[in-house]
């Protein structure tokens, strides 16, 4: 049975209260319990919400990458530490780490793509990035489907918004690596 | 002048229920987490990195219009009560008053925006209204943000966002909850099954203070749970629609209450104002719960008196952290119920 309070994971304790006369009877995984504060549960590690996310990084095998031990080049922190502590170092470990952290967000938020708003001063180069990522993948669809008149079409429309990006990427749109 | 002792003297904005469907919904916050680019994250930076990230993030500050006249106070100059106060008022969390290296919080006028730094993220920016009010909430907000974020280089990635030291947070960094009184639901036993398919929602309940808080006096907090892959208007919009079926619901189990159980819920009603304005000492819980049935009373017309600004005041100050301040030395528990139930009573005269 799923747990009544996060409606995703295993409800293994049962907790009933009384709420102003009336018996409630509840069926909580071990986070939410610890959250409510129902003791006796078996795990009280760091806190709830760590929990929670190692649950979700030790949920799935592909988030392991067999030869990695990742190292932030800026702040340090190893990929093991974040796994410890549920907590990113600064903004640099999301690019040092962003073969691990993308299927553990979509994980987290069923996406990995955002699709909410940007400081003004990038919010030009947001969107235009945004548009060659959806074009990217319009391609790789054409190429796919031999429409090649389409994809060639797509190939200017995508160089062209790198050029405005001022993007420092030289050569070919590479179609092979652009399936996201 | 807008100052700490103005602000303790005041309601806060969002307590005052002008705000749309008051009666049920106490309050909505829209909360941003945002962080800068070149500084390291809170947990991982050193005690100067820390004061370095709090200098910018108030310059800032100084310079964005909304929050000129804004309280900013250094948490290394405030005491163990006061931080406590704070709490109560939902201008910091639990977390944030225990120690830690530069950490500030600044509070705008009546406490409409507020925000945290080197809490969990380098800035936690939040917009508390009174009532249900998402969208507005958040477009204020927002405006603060954009100001702010022209002094402010803020961590961003085009993929993912806003980064976040959590990754629970990126993207939007957003969280609109929205503080909401289910009394009606929870006498008639439906409130189980209702917060069970809020949560299939993709929704998250908590209680009156938030992560870990029990739900006291049948207050609870709606919030999304995810930040990453849709915009901050949608989030805030989803929000708004669950906690509109929310208030429809309450509404339905509070009229069925009327209906079928009328003479038992006006005799908790009557009986919670006797104890709140007769009482000579009374526990936070007690008042909570006794404050519960008093507002379902005033919403449901049993009785007209007190205005429901003054019961969700007094949720906040009779809390302990704001009976320990008013009183020089810190009360022990029993001095402290002596003092809540007066305070109880002054605030409720002229009701017997």
């Amino acid at each position: 049975m799923k747990c009544e309070r996060c409606g995703s994971r295993t409800a293994t304790v049962r907790y009933a209260e009384v709420v102003d006369g009336l018996l409630t009877t509840w069926h909580l995984c071990e986070e939410c319990a610890s959250e409510r504060g129902v003791t006796g549960s078996l795990t009280s590690l760091a806190g709830p919400l760590v929990n929670i996310l190692m649950g979700l990084l030790e949920g799935g095998g592909e988030v392991e990458s067999p030869d990695a031990a990742p190292t932030c080049p800026r702040c340090g922190l190893t990929y093991e530490g974040f796994r410890q502590a549920g907590r990113l170092g600064c903004a640099t470990c999301y690019e040092a780490f962003a073969s691990q952290l993308r299927p553990l967000l979509r994980r987290i938020h069923g996406s990995a793509e955002h699709a909410g708003g940007a400081p003004s001063a990038v919010e030009g180069d947001h969107f235009r990035r945004r548009e060659i990522s959806r074009l990217k993948g319009e391609l790789t669809r054409a190429v796919r489907a031999e429409n090649y008149e389409r994809a060639a079409q797509l190939r200017d429309a995508i160089r062209s918004g790198e050029c405005e990006l001022g993007s420092t990427e030289t050569g070919d749109v590479d179609v092979r690596d652009n399936d996201k | 002048m807008w100052t700490f002792e103005t602000m303790i003297s005041e309601t806060a904005g969002w307590l005052d229920a002008s705000g749309p469907e008051s009666d049920v919904v106490l309050s909505t916050r829209v909360r941003l987490a945002r962080n800068l680019s070149d500084e390291t994250f809170p947990c991982c930076s050193s005690d100067e990195e820390a004061e370095h990230a709090r200098e910018s993030v108030l310059s800032a500050v100084s310079k964005c219009n909304y929050l000129t006249n804004a309280l900013v106070l250094r948490m290394e100059d405030v005491d163990p009560v006061t931080r406590r106060v704070l709490v109560e008022r939902h201008l910091i969390s639990a977390a944030f008053a225990e120690d830690g290296a530069g950490r500030a919080v600044i509070a705008g006028e009546r406490e409409l925006v507020s925000g945290m730094i080197n809490e969990e993220d380098h800035l936690r920016l939040q917009c508390i209204r009174s009532g249900l009010a998402p969208i507005e909430a958040w477009r204020l907000v927002e405006r603060i943000d954009s100001e702010l974020e022209r002094n402010l280089h803020y961590a961003f990635c085009s993929d993912w966002g806003y980064l976040t030291a959590c990754p629970t947070n990126v993207g939007t960094g957003i969280r609109v909850s929205v503080l909401a009184h289910l009394a009606g639901l929870s006498r008639t036993g439906r409130i189980a099954q209702v917060l069970k398919s809020i949560s299939k929602l993709g929704l998250s309940v908590r209680g009156f203070y938030g992560e870990g808080s029990a739900a006291q006096g049948g207050f609870f907090q709606i919030s999304n749970q995810t930040t990453l892959g849709q915009s901050e208007e949608d989030i805030a919009n989803t929000v708004e629609r669950v906690a509109r079926q929310l208030v429809n619901l309450e509404h339905e189990a509070r009229s069925e209450l009327k209906r079928t159980d009328e003479h038992h819920l006006e005799d908790e009603v009557w009986r919670a104002r006797g104890v709140l304005a007769n009482a000579r000492m009374i526990t936070s819980t007690e008042v909570m719960e006794k404050a519960s049935s008093l507002r379902l009373g005033v919403a449901l017309e049993i009785i007209d008196a007190p205005d429901l600004a003054v019961l969700n005041r007094l949720l906040v100050v009779t809390q302990p952290g704001h009976l320990s301040r008013t009183r020089g030395k810190a009360p022990s528990a029993r001095e402290r119920d002596i003092a809540r139930a007066d305070l109880v009573r002054r605030n409720l005269a002229g009701l017997n």
